[in-house]
Parts: C-alpha cells; structure tokens; sequence
C-alpha cells in the first residue's frame, strides 16, 4: 500500500493558525466518539484539517478493503460541528439538525483528512460544507453539509438559571 | 444475546434465501458493525432489523448521555446496505452513493437503538432505501435516512486500486 500523501503538508503557519488548530483540538477531545475514532486536528495549507488515521475497527468491507461509509459519515459530521463552533462568537454547542453525504470515490484502508467550508453562519443556524481525500486534495472521495443548530440566548439562560 | 435469542435468529436466517443468508453474514462480520456491537435482528419480506447497544464512548459530549449523530448513521448506512440484499434477493457488490439522514430528537444512551430498513424501489443500476432510527421500546423516531446505493459496482469496486474507475 502506498504512504504518500498520508501526511498532510505542514506548513510553518501564523500564530493564528496555530491559535486555531488548539482550539479545533479542544472540542474534539469534548466529544467522547471523536476520540474513540481517532480524529485528531492537523495544520495543512489550506487551514485546519481533520485527520482520521486507518485502523481496522473503521472497515466497512474486509474483501475490498475499505473504510465504513459510517466512518467517513462521522468524519464529515464531527469536523462541521467543530468548525461551527469554533467560528461562533460564544462557541456555543450545536446540534446537528441533517447531514447529506455524497460518496465520490472509494475509499481505501488508509488515512483520510476532511476541511471544512462554512457556507453560512447565521445566528441560530450554520451550513458547513465538509470535503475528504486520502492521498490527492483534488480527488475528493466523499463531501457533505451538515446542517447545525446554535441554541439561543434564551435556552442559553435557562441553562444558567437552572445551576 | 441470550440463547433463546440466538435460536430464533439461527431460525429466521434459514428462511431466507442464500443470497440474504450471505449478505446478513457479510453484515455481521463487518470490522465496524462489529466494533459498534451491531446486531441484525431480522430479516423479513424486505424489511431490515437491527440494533445497537450504546456505550459511553459514543456519546456526543462529555458531560451528557446523548449518542452522538454520527453512530446513528452508521447503523443507517448498514442496515441499508443489507436492505439492499433483502429487496434484490441476490447478491452483487454494492456501493452507497449518497445518504441523507434527519436528526428529528437527540437519542438518549439508556436505551437501545433499532433501525428499520426498507427497499422502496429498485431498478438495474440503482436501489432506493429508507431507515427509521428508533429507541428500543418507543414509538417516537430519532431519525430517519434515505439512501441511495449503486448495484453491481464490481467494475469499479474491484478496481479501486486503478485509475480513473472509482465514479459511479
């Protein structure tokens, strides 16, 4: 099996970038499934990028082989949660209210990485537009948009009431 | 799964033609499903069961006990793959195209999740699939999924490893 491109570049980024990439690691590790799939925040050159290393547990068919299409769903649905929140002001949890997955390409037993497009941030809701590849950035094996709900100031303050 | 469980699985797996003994085999064996503790609990007139224990390494923050969205798409992804098979009555590799699912509640890990899978239309090329996630017990849907899977992708799945092969 082939390891290029199972790398993301690395590029030597603003400490902007790397601000962002502390704090794209830091809701991951809030969200228990995230760490059992492995995810794990990368800094590429073209920003942040989720980076799902191989394992067996993530195989969908042993006779190909190839990944879970539910691996690349959860993949696609954890990096537009993260990429929501992080973008809001008052990083406040959403919900995600759908998700449509198209699948591209197969995709092999190898790494995969996924980036995220915000398509809007509103203020209650956000549409994300999530992209992976696994050896090529150009030849993407799977996108999606997941859409998120950000719970309002009003669900917000019977939360701090009720503590 | 208790022995009584295991007997009346074993039993309604005999009913079945070969081609849907297979792919339910196929489906219990997959490293994900597996990994997940996915279970196919019938296969009936077309009709795709099955469920799934949760655990607290899939919940969706760590201070709650909601499962996490993404574990209800896979059991969606699967239990429509296997709809697939039951609908056809034969067995040709497969592909899922696309896979729209709905988040209409947050499901809670207290109980167990069951998905219902059907076939509702099927040409040459192409199978229609919908999914009803519920939790065990209750009436109420947590979600629903509709999916698109290619059939007799073997052209391209057992060339994935060529160039230029692997759209549908």
């Amino acid at each position: 099996m082939s390891t290029t491109g199972d790398s993301a570049p690395q590029i030597s980024g603003t400490a902007e970038s790397a601000k962002e990439c502390a704090d794209w690691q830091a809701l991951l590790e809030r969200i228990p499934y995230a760490q059992h799939l492995g995810l794990e925040v990368q800094r590429g050159d073209v920003g942040v990028l989720v980076h799902l290393p191989c394992r067996e547990a993530l195989i969908g068919n042993f006779m190909l082989p190839a990944l879970h299409g539910g691996v690349l769903g959860a993949l696609i649905e954890l990096t537009a949660r993260v990429a929501a929140q992080s973008q809001d002001a008052e990083t406040r949890c959403p919900r995600i209210l759908d998700s449509h997955i198209n699948y591209l390409r197969s995709a092999k037993a190898r790494s995969t990485f996924a980036r995220a497009d915000i398509i809007r941030q509103g203020r209650r809701t956000s549409l994300v537009q999530v992209t992976c590849w696994q050896g090529d950035d150009k030849k993407p094996i799977a996108t999606g948009q997941v859409q998120l709900l950000l719970p309002t100031m009003a669900a917000q303050q019977e939360d701090r009431h009720g503590h | 799964m208790s022995d009584w469980a295991d007997l009346m699985n074993d039993l309604n797996k005999l009913q079945h033609s070969d081609a849907v003994t297979t792919a339910w085999q196929f489906t219990e064996q997959v490293p994900h499903g597996r990994d997940l503790g996915m279970q196919v609990v019938s296969v009936d007139q077309g009709q795709v069961c099955m469920r799934l224990t949760p655990q607290s390494w899939m919940f969706a923050h760590k201070d709650t006990k909601e499962i996490c969205t993404s574990v209800l798409y896979s059991l969606a992804d699967s239990a429509g793959g296997l709809a697939v098979f039951a609908g056809a009555l034969e067995l040709m590799p497969i592909a899922t195209l696309d896979l729209r699912m709905d988040y209409l509640r947050p499901a809670i890990g207290d109980r167990a999740l069951s998905a219902v899978a059907t076939c509702r239309h099927l040409s040459d090329d192409v199978a229609f699939i919908h999914c009803d996630i519920l939790s065990e017990g209750n009436r109420e849907l947590l979600a629903t999924a509709n999916a698109t899977f290619m059939r007799n992708t073997q052209g391209q799945q057992l060339h994935a490893g060529g160039p230029g092969k692997e759209s549908a």
